[in-house]
């Protein structure tokens, strides 16, 4: 921190700037993406599975999208632009515990593997869930008739047990935000809402480079025809 | 954050619930019900998935796979109400979904597999009509009258593994 007093004017100027830091895809696909789990649990837990199945669809669309966003998406929603190694993953989370951090310019260290942790536990719940057969062998995953009624029960409850686990990973998340909430007074909620926060631009970090809309829209035509071709189990 | 928690007190409360409202001592013959008719139950779910996955596949094979399985849930039902007899629930000390309201709401039960056994009847007549479009809107029907039993008298499995898998 700058002590003259032109530094501590730039910073008390930028302070109150809005920095651009989620696009709108990324939101949305966030947001999208907590209902999608909530309905998915809600109708699972309750033997839904008209609703489970739509819900399902729903998410391995959004997660899709968010894998492709990952690669060709707006800068600070590229896999490459913060996904970490151990090392700055370490000198990261060794500045944890300290409550005079900047606010880190899109996904921090730490919050990258929750992030990638997340979007592969869903995949994998997903996944697994494609092929799980139920009880009555009525409302089956779509990809279910590839696979006996046996194995399909027990990739029924693989379903329900990595479930378990995402849920964990989840509450891990939640009580990151809250922890940079209570204790580092870094609200990340809104930003996620609206897309900006307030701050500086740190040195090293360009302003966010918004990706065209256009790429977003070819990508979900492609993540619909897969959907599509998974909801029909391939039989064309 | 758990839901599991609250899931297993609340089936723990139910099972418990259950002890103090059936006082059925489980005799040999009751436990012995219990492993058949989960392997039956159990067949009767694989031919359901297998006349599904005809329907979906979009290519029906009427005579190796629907005839057949369609058969197998009609032939099965008509036993179905046979298979719980007092007694051969959870106080079993055996591991078993079938929950005690089986048998402290029995008439409600016995009205379901009856009608679970009318809309096996339904889907054989159809699978031996080879009637297509009838058969998509019968096996759904069917599904559902199992479903319904399972919804209110079985034990939701998310959180469990069969037992001889």
């Amino acid at each position: 921190m700058t002590t003259s007093e032109a530094g501590r004017m730039e910073t008390a100027l930028a302070d109150t700037a809005d920095l651009r830091v989620w696009d709108m895809p990324v939101r949305a696909m966030h947001w999208l993406l907590a209902i999608g789990i909530g309905v998915c649990w809600w109708s699972g837990v309750n033997n839904e599975l008209e609703y489970h199945l739509w819900s399902g669809y729903a998410v391995l669309w959004i997660v899709l999208m968010r894998l492709y966003w990952g690669l060709v998406g707006s800068s600070t929603a590229r896999f490459v632009n913060f996904v970490r190694g151990p090392k700055a993953i370490l000198d990261y989370a060794s500045t944890l515990h300290r409550r005079d951090t900047p606010h880190s310019y899109g996904h921090n260290a730490l919050g990258a593997i929750s992030i990638v942790l997340m979007l592969g536990l869903v995949l994998t719940v997903v996944g697994l869930g494609l092929f799980a057969v139920d009880v009555d062998g009525l409302y089956s995953g779509p990809l279910s008739s590839y696979v006996t009624f046996k194995q399909g029960r027990h990739l029924a409850h693989s379903h329900y047990y990595w479930f378990e686990i995402l849920l964990w990973v989840i509450g891990l998340h939640l009580a990151a935000v809250l922890f940079y909430f209570i204790y580092k007074r870094q609200n990340l909620v809104v930003p996620m809402i609206t897309g900006k926060r307030q701050g500086r631009h740190q040195g090293g970090h360009e302003e966010m480079t918004i990706a065209p809309l256009w790429r977003f829209v070819i990508g979900a035509v492609a993540a619909t025809a897969i959907v599509y071709a998974v909801s029909i189990g391939f039989y064309f | 954050m758990s839901a599991f928690g609250f899931g297993r007190i609340a089936a723990a409360a139910f099972l418990v619930l259950g002890f103090a409202v059936v006082e059925v001592a489980a005799g040999p013959a009751e436990i012995a019900q219990i492993k058949p008719r989960q392997d039956k139950l159990r067949d009767m779910g694989g031919a359901l998935k297998a006349i599904n996955d005809e329907i979906k596949k979009g290519r029906i094979d009427w005579d190796n796979t629907v005839i057949p399985n369609a058969q197998t849930i009609k032939d099965r039902s008509a036993y179905l109400l046979n298979w719980f007899p007092k007694g051969s629930g959870p106080e079993t000390g055996k591991k078993t979904y079938a929950l005690p309201a089986i048998w402290q709401k029995n008439d409600d039960f016995q009205k379901l597999g009856k009608a679970a056994q009318a809309e096996a009847a339904k889907l054989n007549d159809i699978a031996l009509k080879k009637d297509e479009a009838g058969l998509k809107a019968q096996a759904l029907a069917t599904g559902k009258a199992c479903k319904a039993c399972h919804d209110n008298y079985r034990s939701p499995d998310y959180e469990k593994e069969n037992e001889d898998e």
